[in-house]
């Protein structure tokens, strides 16, 4: 420890400036609800410096004593400019008006109109969710991981799915938050649509490189979501009917300007009309979302957050499966001094499963789930304009139940049989300094100290060789106590950006970061199930680990009306957690012996060029990648193309809007198919055809490519009317291409449905062909 | 894994898309394949001997003649195999002991197959078998209500005793008037005992029976290498082509010099029953 503060010493460097200084700070809120407003720039005329707000709306400025021109801008807001007469340390709090303009555009909120190439931070993208909602969606469910996947450096495996793939990451190295809270599995339907519901997103953003140190527990990319905080000016609520699900949403002020609420629910509803068709297999998700906050006064605000989800499948009244994600997170934003902001947060997460047969005989219930708790302490020291500090301390306490099957008949053939269960304490320290070398160059530097403690109860047991899962000897068994330590592993994870201006409009940035990851999805395929479950390091497992760097061009066009960037990353994965071939990964009492730990890298170009604001806003991206893997036991031993591995991807995403009422949107997205193992022959075993391999992941599906379109109608408002309908009209694959999901092989039948035992077919599985829908919205 | 694929497509509230398609599959080198099984019934045991072919060849394998096919105990016994001794056209490739015998329990069979200068060996050994206490035929009643196949309604059900004090793996075939019968082509039916209860009182077997039908099952004891090989074997012939699941891999053999396919030695026990009222 001694070190670390060794470490903030150095890392300090305003610390003993600034006696005769005062402080500005504040919050800065959107003027037509009150939500607090992210990254909003606020410049001092007078010394051509600034800051921007925190992820809170918090800003704080230090400043000798002096009368200042402050402007406070974002985009989409009406920039405000203020007299400040500083004399002492002064709060000021400051609302911008949204920006009106001839029509209801599309604009980005929350960030500075050059923050591009201004901005420290790359790789990261910001989810416009406004504009997610005009884009065409399938069944009419707007969806922002599906725009999320159409990023740079960003890749699906398929339509129908809600994985993405960062820069060579597997799905599961995506640390997805919820209002801080980790979201497990973050799909609905197994994955057609995601848990997040569009109405009470405030903000998203997917960093993928250059990750500051306050997140740490994932390889390849963070992506946060903050869900609004409630009008706290007037009551407000919307809805909406899409072709599968509906929802509604609700927001108001409890007590007006001091507190406010905001609720929001969505449900699936194709059960009911199955269950009116007499259709005995159903199926049905729901959403819920709820969020209120109070502001004790200016120095104390809290927030309490919760999200609820869960899929139900339900086959004949007789067998059924499903599963959720519950989180919950309390948020205390405090006010040590004019310069000092914390934010302490309490998080809990739960994710579980259960799968059921009723039946006399083989009747049985199945339960899993992983828990955790988080305390997180998360400071913010505005040393001065020219640099700020972040750090802080996170402990996660986390229960990993990988599984229970218990008989649920007196004469079911089951037996009661319970999976070792583990638990984990997850502690990280973190520093960062921002720091402004000069008006061109900012640094970005910092690490983060993640100590991870396998601990009891838990049983380990030895074998005799850990890697044969044929045949499996235990020679003993380790027996640790409740709490006992098993292993501690101890990391550093530094973390390094750098931003150099070259000109007003462009610059160029760096950024290296190591990652450690110590919570392992069980997964073998390439999109996870929501039966996966998850494993922590352990006396079996490694902490999985990956350095990046990237280096990027940014510039921005026309007066920041068109962004560029051009990123180059290579990544380099060390003790990446795959399986044996052949590996049992559900329900496997010996799972220890099917881990194979192995390299992967990554390496790729990535273009982006975006527009914000007009009546056309959208981007294009293009990414060329390619990512292999390295797997003891896999694949001879030979590396292979990862599954996610795609070498082209290009996607456009884009609205114009034609007038007030009318609004069009499309998706493109082009990418080279995902390497895939087929057969290189058959042989016969008894009368079973079976495929030849010879090497994984040697072919290719054919190309990935879509186009899909939609138009938002917004009528006329009748006088009078307190509520405002639209409508979205999409079209998804417009020119119905059969895009390949995956490709099975099967023995082929004859007319009459008999098997021809001589031969083998392979078939393609496509999900959508053109596949139109209409969504109704309504706001009140 | 293909099953959640099927769930997923009935999901989607429009015809599942499925087609046929036609891959590119490179000629590769062929591979042997031997399959074999010893049971503890007195009878000549077989071994067949064969080589993999192209994707889309017409013909499922292509059997080997020429290989020299013996097995050897632990107990100092050699049983010498011939090529197909009845001259039978279905029976290319297939070998069979010169004498008739019965494998013994606890006994470790050893195959070694010769193809010219290639050795491929594999052993199994021959695990205990418990007994089937009875078969029941019940009416399904979904399936009169809705049948799939008309007048194919009834049900064979299977009571056993599994024994708890030891480990045991087993395979199951059933038969609808000596035909094999599953419910899917690619269906194998086995299990190891991990999760069972020493009562199993009338678990369905595979298919439905109609009227006048017999049916039989036959269990087989089988080693964990023999219950891994078919795990290894449905995961491939059901794989969903690694995108819920695994990439589809070549199962885990007991025969060595890289050939496929599997040596399996069984104790079996069947039962028959009559559908009838």
């Amino acid at each position: 420890m001694k070190r670390f503060f060794l470490l903030a010493m150095i890392l300090i460097p305003g610390l003993t400036l600034g006696q005769s200084k005062f402080t500005l700070n504040g919050y800065v809120k959107d003027a037509s609800n009150g939500e607090e407003l992210i990254g909003v720039t606020v410049y001092v005329h007078e010394l051509k410096t600034g800051t921007a707000t925190n992820v809170y709306g918090f800003y704080a400025l230090s400043l000798p004593q002096g009368s200042y021109e402050i402007t406070f801008s974002s985009v989409g807001y009406q920039p405000v400019r203020k007299s400040v007469e500083l004399t002492r340390n002064m709060e000021f709090n400051v609302e911008l008006p949204v920006q009106i303009t001839e029509m209801d555009e599309i604009v980005v909120t929350g960030d500075a109109l050059d923050a591009n190439v201004t901005d420290i931070k790359m790789s990261r993208n910001e989810i416009n969710v406004k504009q997610v909602k005009r884009l065409p969606a399938l069944f009419g469910e707007p969806d922002i991981i599906k725009t999320i996947q159409m990023l740079p450096g960003v890749s699906s495996a398929g339509e129908g799915t809600s994985s993405f793939f960062v820069r060579g990451g597997s799905a599961d190295q995506n640390l997805i938050l919820i209002d801080e809270a980790p979201v497990y599995d973050p799909s609905h339907l197994f994955g057609l649509f995601s848990v997040f519901n569009a109405d009470v997103i405030k903000e998203s953003e997917l960093y993928r490189g250059g990750i500051p140190s306050r997140f740490g527990g994932r390889l390849s990319s963070i992506l946060e979501v903050r869900t609004k905080d409630g009008n706290n000016k007037k009551l407000e609520g919307s809805g909406g009917i899409g072709s599968l699900a509906s929802r509604i949403m609700l927001e108001g002020p409890i007590r007006k300007e001091k507190s406010s609420f905001i609720v929001s629910a969505r449900r699936s509803y194709v059960d009911l009309f199955l269950r009116a068709a007499g259709e005995e297999n159903t199926v049905h998700f729901y959403d819920v979302n709820a969020k209120v906050n109070w502001k004790h006064n200016n120095n104390n605000r809290f927030f309490a957050a919760i999200y609820l989800g869960r899929d139900v499948f339900d086959f004949d009244d007789t067998f059924g499966f499903d599963w959720g994600n519950a989180t919950a997170t309390f948020r205390w934003n405090h006010l040590f001094n004019d310069r000092l902001f914390s934010n302490t947060s309490i998080i809990a997460s739960n994710f579980d499963y259960a799968m059921e047969l009723d039946d006399e005989s083989q009747g049985f219930k199945w339960t899993s789930n992983i828990r955790e708790v988080t305390l997180k302490e998360d400071l913010n020291y505005f040393v001065s304009p020219s640099v700020e500090l972040n750090f802080g301390y996170h402990v996660s306490y986390r229960s990993f139940e990988p599984g229970v099957i218990e008989p649920n008949s007196d004469r079911s053939l089951f037996t009661r049989t319970e999976l070792q269960n583990e638990f984990a304490l997850d502690h990280a320290f973190y520093l960062e300094n921002q720091h402004k070398i000069s008006n061109k160059l900012t640094l970005l530097y910092g690490a983060r100290l993640s100590i991870f403690q396998s601990i009891g109860e838990s049983d380990i047991y030895l074998y005799e060789d850990p890697q044969d899962n044929v045949n499996i000897v235990r020679t003993d068994t380790l027996s640790f106590d409740n709490f006992e330590n098993i292993k501690t592993f101890v990391n550093l994870e530094p973390r390094f950006s750098a931003r150099y201006m070259l000109n007003p409009a462009s610059s160029v940035k760096f950024s290296y970061n190591r990652m450690v990851q110590n919570t392992h999805l069980i997964s073998a395929g390439t999109v996870p199930i929501p039966f996966n479950t998850w494993a922590p390091t352990s006396y079996y497992l490694e902490p999985q680990l990956a350095d990046q760097i990237a280096v990027g061009y940014f510039r921005n066009f026309k007066d920041n009306a068109f962004e560029f960037s051009a990123e180059a990353y290579y990544k380099d994965i060390n003790n990446v957690t795959d399986f044996a071939d052949n590996a049992e990964i559900f329900f496997n009492e010996d799972l220890s012996t099917e881990y194979r730990q192995g390299d992967s890298w990554s390496y790729g170009l990535e273009l982006m060029l975006q527009k914000k604001e007009g009546r056309f806003t959208g981007f294009t991206s293009y990414t060329w990648s390619r990512t292999e893997r390295d797997i003891p036991d896999v694949n001879l031993n030979e590396p292979f193309l990862a599954n996610y591995d795609r070498r082209h991807n290009f996607n456009i995403v884009g609205t114009y809007e034609l007038n007030n009422k009318w609004t069009f949107g499309a998706n493109f997205t082009y990418t080279t198919g995902r390497p895939f193992t087929l057969p290189s022959g058959k042989y016969q075993y008894e009368d079973y055809q079976v495929d030849l391999i010879t090497e994984r992941n040697a072919s290719k599906l054919p190309d990935f490519h879509r186009l899909d379109l939609s138009a938002t109608l917004i009528p006329q408002n009748k006088r009078g009317r307190k509520w405002q309908g639209s409508w979205v009209f999409s079209i998804y694959n417009a020119y119905s291409r059969k895009n390949a999901f995956t490709i099975y092989t099967q023995t082929p039948e004859d007319s009459n449905g008999e098997p021809i035992r001589n031969q083998k077919e392979a078939r393609l599985i496509y999900l959508f062909p053109i596949l139109p829908s209409v969504t109704y919205n309504v706001k009140f | 894994m293909k099953n959640i694929i099927k769930t997923f497509a009935l999901l989607l509230l429009f015809n599942a898309c499925d087609e046929p398609i036609t891959i590119d599959s490179d000629s590769v080198e062929p591979v042997v394949i031997i399959e074999g099984l010893v049971t503890d019934q007195m009878t000549s045991h077989y071994v067949r001997v064969s080589r993999s072919v192209d994707f889309y060849d017409d013909v499922a394998v292509e059997p080997v003649l020429d290989a020299q096919v013996s097995i050897r105990d632990d107990q100092g016994n050699l049983y010498s195999f011939d090529h197909n001794p009845w001259n039978n056209a279905e029976q290319q490739g297939y070998y069979y002991s010169d004498i008739e015998f019965a494998g013994q329990v606890g006994t470790t069979y050893s195959l070694t197959v010769t193809i010219g200068e290639e050795v491929y060996r594999a052993s199994d050994r021959l695990q205990p078998i418990m007994a089937i206490d009875s078969l029941t035929v019940s009416l399904d009643e979904d399936e009169f209500d809705d049948p799939e196949d008309p007048g194919y309604y009834y049900e064979v059900l299977f009571f056993a005793r599994e024994p708890q004090d030891r480990k045991d793996f087993y395979l199951f075939k059933f038969y609808r008037n000596d035909s094999i019968l599953r419910d899917d082509e690619d269906d194998i039916y086995f299990s190891d005992d991990d999760l069972l209860a020493e009562e199993i009182n009338g678990i369905p077997t595979a298919g439905y029976y109609s009227l006048g039908d017999q049916a039989r099952v036959e269990m087989y004891s089988m080693s964990r290498q023999g219950f891994i090989y078919y795990n290894d074997l449905i995961n491939l012939l059901q794989g969903d082509g690694g995108m819920f699941g695994a990439p589809p891999v070549n199962p885990r053999t007991n025969l060595d010099n890289d050939a496929l396919g599997f040596f399996q030695v069984s104790a079996v026990v069947s039962e028959e029953i009559a559908i009838e009222f």
